[in-house]
């Protein structure tokens, strides 16, 4: 069964040049009509029951204009959506409060503006005060709430929506780590009892693990439609090459060499790479001039943005003496030792200790299962067994 | 070997962060295999997808056809009227010492004001009524009336977050200071019959006329709430000339006189402004005791009739850009 069906939508937005205000009458005559902007053009897709669908791209490309034509908050100027069932919309989960209200006060009046009913939210109230852990608290006006405790009251209403379908955008942007484990867990729940879920994010991790399918969006066109794995490889390459553009004009102007790839890959053509198994790291570059004792750096972060480890050119006696052209650098690494997930990527060039080029995030490396690995890294290991009692 | 230490100190550092990191790390670096077939059995057959409601959204038109399903719309979300209107009233109040009491404090003192300027600095013809009770009686509507269309012109701008980050119908907005509104009537009512029983002004059924009056005053302040509320969304003209335009309206009303003040050969003109008609009949039938007269309740029905479609339809229409302009 298909849940969301979106036909050929697009979204027109005026652009006001004259602040905010409509034109005063009298300059209205003399003024230039003002500018358009297509947040959406000629956009189509289906997503079934029981389908997580991601959606990624740049600011600006659409993604929140999508959420907010589905919640109903704003129309489309084109087109035709059609919804199966009941849709809730998690765009901020606590905007509805009202400061002066109390915590029970505002559950009802937030409650009812998603659409619940009073006798419904009469019998998820204890529920739903346990759940956000503002205890006694909740007699009190919303406007004493410490911002944590707003916003677990807001996501507590939120997890007990009943909807059919939920749509979710950057919610786990919000709140600390335990707050955002929570709301994983919820969504995870939700996912089980084969809910249908829209969310959109910039965090391509968290994608990647609630999400079957991905949708990519560039200025408000669909890019590409598919696993969500491949999308947010798709997603990454478009960084890349929209930075290389913007390298070319300004940041790297000066710059004796530019990047112009990075890629990894499993030594054998048939396998991906995986945590425990050999991989190749193959980084282009273009010089335009002598870069001496040049030293080219591919480090590797964590999700958390945390520096992992780095593949370096370094030696001991530091770098050497990089020529004018294009070339290639390959890193063979016989064994990935990290656990798997997804890696973020900078790429750095220096000479004689001084950073020359420098390309921040420009790609991530993906490392699937292999050996078995806990905590952070898998260390190469054999075993052996000796019973010691017998050799007695 | 400078780089190794370098990286060791990170690391170093990325070990020092609290436990709650650690665990969300972990979960994004374990991703949930979805395939299993362990999940697979836990998905329910799905019971709930026999009524699931169909929605169609398609680019907005000015059209009749929206007031229907707006207002099925509307019944889904008749919760969120009650208790918007209910938090309205208990907000008003909050952190006043006074609280409920100024529902009623209100129309006091401005017919104490009305009372001084109009028997003492002035005349006014009552024809034999008490000039308090009189003013009163007049006062009551008005205040209904101007107090729904100020409060509901500037409620959708009040709080722009509700308007661009949840959906809910607009128009519970505006229509929630109506019934706001329409309890203070009700709590100034039993003033009204306070100072009828002191000033010993005969009670008589026709004061039965009021209920199906308030009603048509009603349906004339929602609709013009409805209208101006959305237009305030776009133009803020509209909030800053609604103070002094019912200040002036006021005025053009019979609150502080009577109609029979009204030079007799203007009356028509006068009372082609269905607030002066409502008015005036609802001070006939309470204070007067006399029938109101039905060509002009009538005459009034049928603006309110005719106005409210088209207000709706309005609101509706500029509803679904609302977000966008604000």
């Amino acid at each position: 069964m298909i849940d969301l069906k979106f036909d050929g939508v697009s979204k027109k937005y005026k652009i006001r040049t004259n602040g905010d205000s409509p034109k005063r009458w009298y300059a209205r005559r003399f003024a230039k009509r003002s500018g358009q902007m297509w947040a959406l053009r000629d956009v189509s897709f289906r997503v079934n029951e029981g389908e997580a669908l991601g959606i990624v791209g740049h600011n600006g490309a659409g993604k929140t204009t999508i959420l907010k034509i589905l919640a109903g908050i704003t129309t489309p100027t084109t087109g035709e959506i059609t919804i199966r069932g009941r849709l809730a919309a998690l765009v901020e989960v606590s905007s509805g409060f009202h400061p002066e209200l109390t915590g029970i006060e505002n559950v009802y009046l937030h409650g009812a503006m998603l659409g619940m009913r009073r006798s419904e939210i009469r019998k998820k109230l204890e529920s739903i005060i346990e759940f956000s852990g503002v205890g006694r608290y909740i007699e009190v006006p919303v406007k004493r709430y410490s911002s944590g405790m707003y916003v677990r009251l807001g996501f507590a209403i939120a997890a007990h929506l009943d909807p059919d379908i939920l749509l979710l955008d950057e919610v786990l942007a919000v709140g600390d780590a335990a707050f955002q484990a929570k709301c994983l867990e919820r969504i995870a729940e939700l996912r089980k009892q084969n809910r249908t879920i829209v969310f959109i994010s910039h965090d391509l991790a968290a994608v990647h693990r609630l999400c079957d399918r991905a949708l990519l969006l560039n200025h408000g066109s669909i890019l590409s439609d598919g696993p969500a794995r491949q999308v947010i490889d798709e997603y990454q390459q478009l960084t890349f090459a929209d930075q290389g553009i913007n390298a070319d004009q300004d940041g790297e102007k000066g710059s004796p060499a530019q990047f112009t790839g990075i890629s990894f890959s499993s030594p054998d053509p048939l396998e991906t790479i995986r945590t425990g198994y050999p991989m190749v790291a193959r980084l282009s570059y273009k010089a335009s001039k002598d870069v001496p004792d040049a030293v080219f750096r591919v480090s590797i972060y964590w999700p958390s943005g945390y520096l992992c480890a780095q593949l370096t050119t370094e030696t001991t006696s530091g770098g050497f003496m990089l020529e004018p052209g294009s070339g290639v650098i390959d890193f063979q690494c016989p064994m990935v030792p990290v656990v798997p997930g997804l890696y973020r990527i900078d790429l750095t060039l220096e000479s004689k200790g001084q950073e020359v080029a420098l390309r921040q995030r420009c790609a991530t490396l993906r490392v699937e299962p292999g050996k078995i690995a806990y905590g952070d890294f898998h260390i190469d290991n054999t075993w052996t067994i000796t019973d010691t009692a017998s050799t007695r | 070997m400078g780089e190794l230490s370098r990286v060791a100190w990170k690391f170093a550092n990325r070990m020092s962060i609290p436990p709650e990191t650690e665990t969300a790390s972990q979960i994004s670096n374990h991703p949930v295999d979805r395939a299993s077939p362990q999940n697979q059995q836990e998905i329910s057959p799905s019971i709930r997808s026999a009524e699931r409601p169909i929605k169609i959204i398609r680019p907005p038109s000015f059209s009749l056809a929206t007031i229907s399903t707006g207002l099925r719309t509307l019944a889904q979300y008749s919760d969120l009227l009650y208790t918007l209107s209910l938090f309205r009233l208990s907000v008003r109040y909050k952190q006043s010492a006074l609280g409920w009491t100024w529902a009623a404090l209100q129309p006091l003192a401005l017919m104490g004001i009305y009372t001084i300027i109009f028997t003492r600095v002035t005349m006014v013809a009552t024809g034999g009524t008490p000039y308090p009770v009189f003013v009163f009686s007049g006062l009551l509507p008005w205040i209904f009336f101007s107090s729904t269309i100020s409060n509901a012109v500037n409620g959708l701008v009040l709080y722009p977050n509700l308007l661009t980050k949840m959906y809910f119908p607009r128009e519970i907005i505006p229509l929630s200071y109506l019934v706001a509104s329409f309890t203070d009537f009700c709590i100034a009512s039993v003033i009204l019959s306070g100072l009828m029983l002191y000033y010993r002004v005969p009670l008589t059924w026709h004061m039965l006329y009021a209920l199906p009056i308030v009603l048509i005053l009603a349906g004339f302040a929602a609709s013009i709430s409805l209208f101006f509320s959305a237009l305030q969304v776009r133009f803020r003209d509209v909030g800053l000339a609604m103070p002094f335009l019912l200040q002036i309206w006021m005025f053009t009303v019979p609150v502080v006189y009577s109609l029979q003040a009204v030079p007799a050969r203007y009356r028509t003109l006068y009372l082609l402004d269905p607030a002066a008609g409502l008015i005036e009949s609802f001070r006939r039938v309470v204070i007067n005791g006399v029938a109101p007269d039905l060509g002009t309740l009538a005459f009034c029905g049928a603006i309110v009739l005719a106005s409210l479609p088209i207000a709706y339809a309005f609101f509706k229409s500029s509803e679904s850009t609302m977000a966008d302009v604000i």
